[in-house]
């Protein structure tokens, strides 16, 4: 089944441009980059295009934002239930002996 | 003393009600932060002495929980410290796996993702992940295998938030080798979690 005209362009401008952009590899560097400082035009222009035409370093991106909101929402919010964490008996008589010998 | 005891109702200090009314929320918020339960109960420790010694400049003023977070944040922020001094010399603050496999090709195409390691869609949400006290277990999981100190840079850039120069002076390291530390970081712990929690979850 021959492509479409339009589909055939629409496959060689991208073909063209990742060849001549930065790498996935180097996409990501940016994209951390981006979480740390502003980028320069030059990077933000580079990386929005590389962004429209590539999925993986879009999900790359969404994670990283994912990862960073779900933890510290979670760090705002430690006493729900999330962590079944608690002090064991034994910390909790060491602590209390060591407060009791301290007065 | 005596005088000090007249001034407010709140004077003596009672830390065994502290422990019982405080001790395991500090330690939740330590244990998430430190992510190792000794060390969280050192710091937990560590806080109400600090605390009994500094009673006077409390005296009942706003809640005592905030106080206490406030003293154990400290104590938190102290270990890192450590974990910056700690490290052995010559060791290069940047180490840390590269994952150069992640965008190794057969094909001319070379640099970007390889398929096998190439990211999928989550379909998560930071409300619906932070409820699966399975899915912090799996996080921790992730980061542990990697050098302490980028896991500190890590925890206080993206849990606690704080601003890349705080972060250098608290590691002794430059804004350069952090940036670093926290690439190989994301790009560790996005591929982990994806294979450890969210490849099983779908």
């Amino acid at each position: 089944m021959a492509l479409k005209l339009s589909d055939k362009l629409k496959h060689a401008v991208r073909f063209r441009l990742l060849r001549t952009l930065p790498t996935c590899q180097q996409t990501v560097e940016t994209i951390s980059q981006s979480m740390e400082r502003p980028l320069t035009v030059g990077e933000r222009i580079k990386l929005k295009i590389h962004l429209w035409i590539c999925v993986w370093c879009q999900w790359y991106m969404e994670h990283l934002h994912l990862i960073r909101d779900t933890s510290r929402a979670h760090a705002a919010q430690i006493s729900e239930p999330m962590t079944s964490a608690t002090l064991s008996n034994e910390a909790r008589e060491r602590i209390r002996r060591r407060l009791t010998n301290q007065e | 003393m005596s005088e000090a005891q007249a001034k407010s109702p709140y004077q003596s200090p009672d830390p065994e009600r502290w422990l019982d009314d405080h001790g395991d929320y500090l330690f939740k918020y330590a244990v998430f932060r430190l992510r190792d339960d000794i060390v969280a109960e050192d710091a937990v420790q560590e806080t109400f002495l600090a605390a009994l010694k500094a009673y006077e400049s409390f005296e009942g003023r706003g809640s005592e929980r905030t106080w206490l977070v406030g003293i154990l944040k400290h104590k938190i922020i102290d270990h890192f410290r450590r974990v910056g001094r700690e490290a052995p010399i010559g060791e290069e603050p940047d180490e840390g796996p590269e994952h150069r496999e992640f965008f190794k090709r057969p094909d001319e195409w070379q640099g970007h993702w390889n398929n096998d390691y190439a990211p999928n869609d989550w379909h998560a949400t930071p409300a619906e992940l932070m409820e699966r006290s399975d899915f912090w277990k799996v996080f921790n999981d992730c980061l542990s295998p990697l050098p302490k100190r980028t896991v500190s840079a890590f925890t206080l850039r993206e849990v606690e938030g704080l601003k890349s120069e705080e972060i250098c002076e608290i590691l002794s390291i430059k804004v350069n080798n952090l940036w670093v530390m926290l690439h190989r970081a994301r790009l560790h712990l996005r591929n982990c979690l994806e294979v450890n929690w969210f490849k099983r979850e779908q």
